[in-house]
């Protein structure tokens, strides 16, 4: 993998440039990560808010190498046989089930237990083979060809045991099968973790990783991803919404909008071919990017005013620029 | 730049930040790859490979624009009594100090003030230096002598003036107060006077690029000397300013012992197969057993009943106490705290909605007086509790068994140390004043599976520590 996109991950900018041609504007962090994480063959584990574009990062990164994504979403209770392999079952007892003459016929003949034994041990591996192998996610991440993108989505969700195991993958990109030995990938993937911090997570695990925390967007860069995102969207639009928005998130609310509020609620607004933003035009729309009850109260309690500084937040930077 | 590298981290270690050798490798070769050109690059990639939360984080962006600034001589025309204003300038790339490829010019052109060494072919240059006013060269010599003398090794504020001393002669002070009394006698006042100047403005600087770097490396090492101390301290001797402190190293205390025996809770999640289950979904395949189905214990919650006197008699203990109590509600589920002094009060509901400072503050004032009565408390948990004491019950006592000589209804202890797993008291003062004076602890003791003097911080761990084994055991 390091060396088909050499070209696209020679420098920082480049990889940045990159990005953007995806429709994905990485801050300067985030460039230095990825470029760090591919060129140190080092894990990233992402943290942030919901909704700063955490996936968001491993599916462009995907889509910029030109490799699949695969994707696995942690929860309680997940374990190896559903991240990593599973023998298939009712495959295995099918094919018993058909070949129950076959086998009566290769065990005609045969004197007593142990020669039957005997003949059944000469092929007692068919039936835990690749054929019965029914692959999970981390499986197929080592697997392909290509090499690929593994996310490893919401891992503070998961157990703390479910961690461990992940520690051979994150370091040696590698796991032990009992039936099968140890699966070494053929191309390293590019593995992404993301985590929301409901737990932290081991040392060991953040020891074989690169951090980044993605928090929420600088304006100038908001406005940016909203170029990319929504193209209809009238630069005077643009401002004032991601002015508003950066007002927002300074309230006491229980869920800041985060970008992809923001792309949401500018999708809307070209939709209601809005030019400004108006306080009725706010109003009806307060509850795309605001998902609780109490949040919207609080927002249109101190409405006047949060448009009024948006407004001129915007005309300011509109001068700055002009 | 390995050794500026090095030093970071020496820095970084003095922030507190854990480092592990891994990460600084990948760090050396983070740094390889992007170079030390943008000041803004440097920081996202060291901080990538550095910090591994954004706690720490935040840390190091902190440590990172302390240690990064040039720490630049003040130009001689400048007001010398400012002078702590000289290193404020930090420049974009500079603060790599000793670049090795500069110093060997520097050397070679500087080669006249003597025999080989800093010192050596510092002398006639420091004067010259000083009166040619470039800060600069100034700067970076004080730098190659700060390593020459092992300045990252600084610890104690009072070593301030030791380092200070130590650079200064590594600069070559000695020739220059030979240059200054040689102008004197030879009569060049404005020389000397000059001189003179330049000398305490050189003094000025390197005590404040000492103090500078004493707050990047010292701060750790004395936190932990402090630490140390804390944790064998006995509890009453503790001011209440290091309660905060005091927390944190509680909370670690239960924190390590959490994880050291999570290991032990897990193998008993493991369990034998679960026959009836395993025959039920089997069905589908012809009774043939394909899938397997384990049986789970349920993992027996640690079921502690705390309850701690808050009374004047331990009064310097019950803030330390209530910590522990707030602690151990943290880490363990399944803990019901309770404070008295002459009847039960529950406040596991104020743990549970407060920070802690604020938490023991409510405490202490709620139920918080004089004059324990641990007759009336133990007939009030006969009360009130008993129907929640069985055989998987902790019952946890934190307190001096002080009466004042109340009536001691000790058979109460006897019904709970029947009914419960393990009573478990922990009592403030030493061994040897148990049952003295208003002491009821000789009476309480024998109904007791464990009754231990406790007053400091180790203690405490021991102690966190066996109650958590029988947890593991009993689960």
């Amino acid at each position: 993998m390091k060396t088909d996109h050499s070209d696209q991950f020679a420098s920082i900018d480049s990889v940045a440039r990159g990005f953007a041609s995806v429709d994905y504007i990485a801050s300067p962090a985030i460039a230095t990560s990825v470029y760090l994480g591919f060129h140190l063959e080092k894990p990233i584990l992402i943290e942030g808010p919901a909704g700063v574009g955490k996936t968001e990062l491993a599916k462009s990164m995907a889509e910029l190498l030109g490799v699949p994504l695969i994707r696995m979403q942690c929860y309680e209770g997940l374990d190896e046989s559903k991240a990593l392999y599973e023998w298939k079952y009712g495959k295995q007892l099918l094919y018993t089930q058909l070949l129950k003459d076959k086998l009566g016929e290769m065990m005609q003949g045969a004197a007593g237990l142990a020669d039957s034994m005997e003949r059944l041990h000469a092929h007692d591996d068919l039936f835990f083979s690749q054929h019965f192998l029914e692959p999970r996610p981390l499986y197929q991440a080592l697997h392909q060809e290509n090499g690929c993108v593994l996310l490893i989505d919401e891992v503070d969700k998961s157990d703390p045991e479910f961690e461990a195991f992940l520690l051979e993958v994150l370091s040696d990109f590698q796991v032990s099968v009992p039936e099968l030995g140890t699966i070494k990938a053929q191309v390293k993937p590019i593995v992404f973790l993301t985590s929301n911090n409901t737990r932290e997570m081991s040392d060991a695990l953040k020891r074989r990783c690169l951090h980044l925390h993605i928090s929420f967007p600088e304006p100038a860069l908001e406005r940016r991803i909203l170029e990319r995102r929504v193209p209809g969207l009238s630069a005077t639009l643009n401002r004032e919404l991601v002015a508003f928005i950066q007002a927002v998130r300074q309230l006491d609310l229980k869920k800041l909008p985060s970008v992809s509020e923001t792309i949401d609620w500018a999708k809307t607004l070209l939709l209601l071919n809005a030019e400004h933003l108006s306080l009725d035009l706010v109003r009806d729309t307060l509850n795309v990017f605001l998902k609780f009850e109490q949040d919207i109260a609080t927002a249109n309690e101190q409405m006047r005013e949060l448009l009024q500084a948006a407004r001129k937040e915007a005309d300011l930077t509109y001068a700055s620029h002009a | 730049m390995q050794a500026t590298l090095e030093d970071f981290f020496k820095a970084l270690r003095g922030s507190d930040l854990e480092l592990h050798l891994n990460a600084q490798v990948d760090a050396a070769r983070a740094v390889e790859l992007v170079g030390w050109g943008d000041r803004a690059t440097l920081k996202h990639a060291l901080g990538t490979t550095l910090a591994k939360t954004s706690a720490d984080r935040a840390v190091f962006d902190e440590a990172f624009d302390r240690f990064f600034r040039f720490d630049a001589f003040q130009q001689p025309g400048a007001q010398p009594s400012s002078p702590a204003k000289a290193g404020e300038t930090a420049s974009p790339d500079a603060g790599q100090p000793a670049n090795p490829d500069s110093s060997k010019n520097e050397a070679s052109q500087m080669g006249s003030g003597g025999a080989g060494g800093c010192r050596g072919r510092g002398g006639q240059a420091l004067s010259q230096l000083l009166l040619s006013g470039d800060s600069a060269a100034l700067a970076k010599r004080m730098q190659e002598a700060a390593r020459e003398v092992g300045l990252t090794d600084i610890w104690f504020f009072t070593q301030k003036g030791f380092y200070t001393q130590k650079i200064q002669q590594a600069m070559g002070l000695e020739s220059l107060d030979r240059d200054i009394a040689e102008a004197k006698r030879a009569g060049i006042s404005v020389r000397a006077e000059a001189l003179e100047l330049a000398r305490k403005r050189l003094f000025n600087e390197v005590r404040n690029f000492v103090e500078r770097k004493l707050a990047l490396y010292g701060t750790a090492p004395t936190r932990q000397l402090h630490d140390e101390f804390l944790q064998t301290q006995k509890l009453s001797n503790i001011e209440n300013r290091d309660f905060e402190r005091m927390h944190v190293i509680v909370r670690k205390m239960a924190k390590r012992l959490a994880e050291r025996h999570a290991q032990r809770k897990k193998q008993r999640v493991r369990g034998q197969l679960d026959f009836r289950k395993t025959l039920r979904r089997n069905a589908a395949y012809g009774g043939i057993l394909f899938e397997t189905f384990w049986r789970t214990k349920v993992v027996d919650r640690p079921r502690v009943i705390a309850i701690c006197d808050v009374s004047g008699s331990v009064r310097q203990y019950a803030r330390f106490l209530l910590l522990f109590l707030y602690s151990l509600d943290e880490q363990m589920s399944g803990v019901r705290s309770y404070a008295f002094i002459n009847h039960l009060v529950d406040i596991s509901e104020t743990f549970e909605h407060l920070p802690v400072e604020q938490a023991v503050d409510k405490v202490i004032h709620a139920v918080g007086g004089s004059g324990s009565d641990y007759g009336q408390t133990l007939l009030d948990i006969e009360e009130q509790l008993l129907d929640q004491i069985d055989r998987r019950t902790t019952i946890l006592f934190l307190g001096d068994a002080r009466n004042n000589r109340g009536e001691a209804h000790s058979e109460v202890m006897r019904m709970l140390h029947d009914r419960a797993r393990r009573v478990i008291w922990l009592n403030p003062e030493p061994v040897s004043f148990w049952g003295l004076g208003d002491s009821e602890m000789k009476r309480y003791a024998p109904y007791c599976h464990i009754a231990r003097e406790c007053n400091s911080l180790k203690h405490l761990e021991s102690t966190l520590d066996a109650l958590l084994r029988t947890h593991a055991a009993s689960a």
